[in-house]
């Protein structure tokens, strides 16, 4: 795939595209805080991607090469956006996260995307929601003991994943 | 999150120590909406889109055989027309011209290119061929440096590709073996003379 994405394939653009999108968009938001800006650092990242292509390497991870890509787009629209506005206008807290929070971000993110369907339903409305397990049971359809089970799989498959992503 | 909720939360996912702590530290994120966000479906089309329109070579209409007395004529005059480009440009490299290698950095990894230098009565020239570098966006403009090992840089000239064309002739009135090194930036049409911290292309001479 990755040779084929060097070749500007469109099914090759379209797997690295779907497998990159949510981690890319996620650190685009988290230092853009604006929809629209995000997805246009989103689509520019990845036509940067496809146009740096051919200088890539398949014996390096992808992931870092991308995650390059996007954070410096996202924050070159960042200082942009920041030059149009009056410099008594911006808001000291819309200063873009630092490097190891957008890292993370993007760990995270890549990590949240692996997990099965369920798992990851799981996380979302443990952490993001604010729900409690009989909450989730409910919301679900599933029973308590279920949700027990599926969270305590879920939370240590994102941290092994977490702690591949470290390793590598 | 309180920190009863995120106690709540390790303990009700049956974690150990350090894999509490571990989860400790990325609970806020998430906790955030940015995460778990989804870009809108038309960036897929609008990508593939963009890439389409870059791959797709323009097509051009048929032309009519030409009589065949003209092939010959048309080649010599071809000929003696890029003879006369290429010197003005001067590709025959002069002796005393020296070329550097110049590679793209982390914000264009994909840029190559080199720069071609030669004394002359009004300063040193240098010709500018690069591949794969973008067209500078409205608002842009890229900018050539030449860089002492001292920290100090001095514009050798602005242009922004936006034509198409990959090569730019640009002038140094400094010594380049003063200032070895040869940046290329990113710079905004803010009026600020000094060089952005958007380098995205460099080189030096090898035996430096």
């Amino acid at each position: 795939m990755l040779d084929r994405f060097r070749d500007g394939d469109e099914s090759a653009v379209k797997a690295v595209y779907e497998r990159f999108r949510g981690p890319v968009f996620a650190i685009s938001m988290s230092v853009l805080h604006d929809h629209g800006l995000a997805a246009d650092a989103t689509q520019q990242t990845f036509i940067k991607a496809w146009q740096a292509a051919t200088t890539y390497d398949p014996e390096r991870e992808l992931a870092p090469w991308i995650y390059a890509i996007a954070r410096r787009t996202a924050i070159d629209i960042y200082r942009k956006q920041s030059r149009s506005v009056a410099s008594d206008d911006v808001d000291s807290t819309t200063l873009p996260p630092s490097l190891d929070t957008i890292w993370e971000v993007f760990e995270v993110r890549s990590a949240l995307d692996r997990l099965p369907d369920e798992e990851r339903l799981v996380i979302k409305l443990s952490h993001f929601d604010g729900l409690t397990h009989v909450e989730i049971a409910a919301h679900m359809g599933i029973p308590v003991g279920t949700v027990k089970s599926r969270s305590h799989r879920a939370h240590r498959r994102l941290l092994e994943l977490l702690r591949h992503v470290e390793e590598t | 999150m309180s920190d009863e909720r995120a106690e709540y939360l390790a303990s009700a996912a049956g974690l150990g120590p350090s894999d509490r702590e571990r989860l400790d530290q990325i609970r806020e994120i998430l906790g955030q909406n940015t995460t778990w966000s989804e870009p809108p479906p038309e960036v897929a089309d609008r990508l593939l889109a963009a890439i389409g329109a870059r791959k797709t070579p323009s097509i051009r209409a048929k032309p009519e055989p030409a009589p065949r007395w003209v092939w010959p004529a048309a080649a010599l005059v071809a000929t003696a027309a890029v003879v006369l480009v290429m010197g003005w440009l001067g590709v025959f490299s002069a002796p005393d011209e020296q070329v550097v290698a110049i590679a793209g950095t982390e914000l264009e990894p994909g840029a190559t290119g080199q720069a071609a230098i030669r004394e002359t009565e009004s300063g040193w020239w240098i010709r500018l061929d690069v591949n794969d570098l973008p067209a500078a966006e409205d608002g842009t403009y890229y900018e050539g440096w030449v860089w002492s090992d001292d920290g100090e840089g001095v514009s050798i000239g602005t242009f922004h590709f936006r034509g198409g064309e990959q090569s730019v002739i640009l002038w140094a009135g400094v010594d380049p073996e003063d200032y070895p090194a040869i940046w290329v930036t990113l710079e905004d049409e803010d009026g600020d003379a000094t060089a952005s911290d958007r380098v995205v292309m460099r080189g030096r001479p090898e035996s430096q």
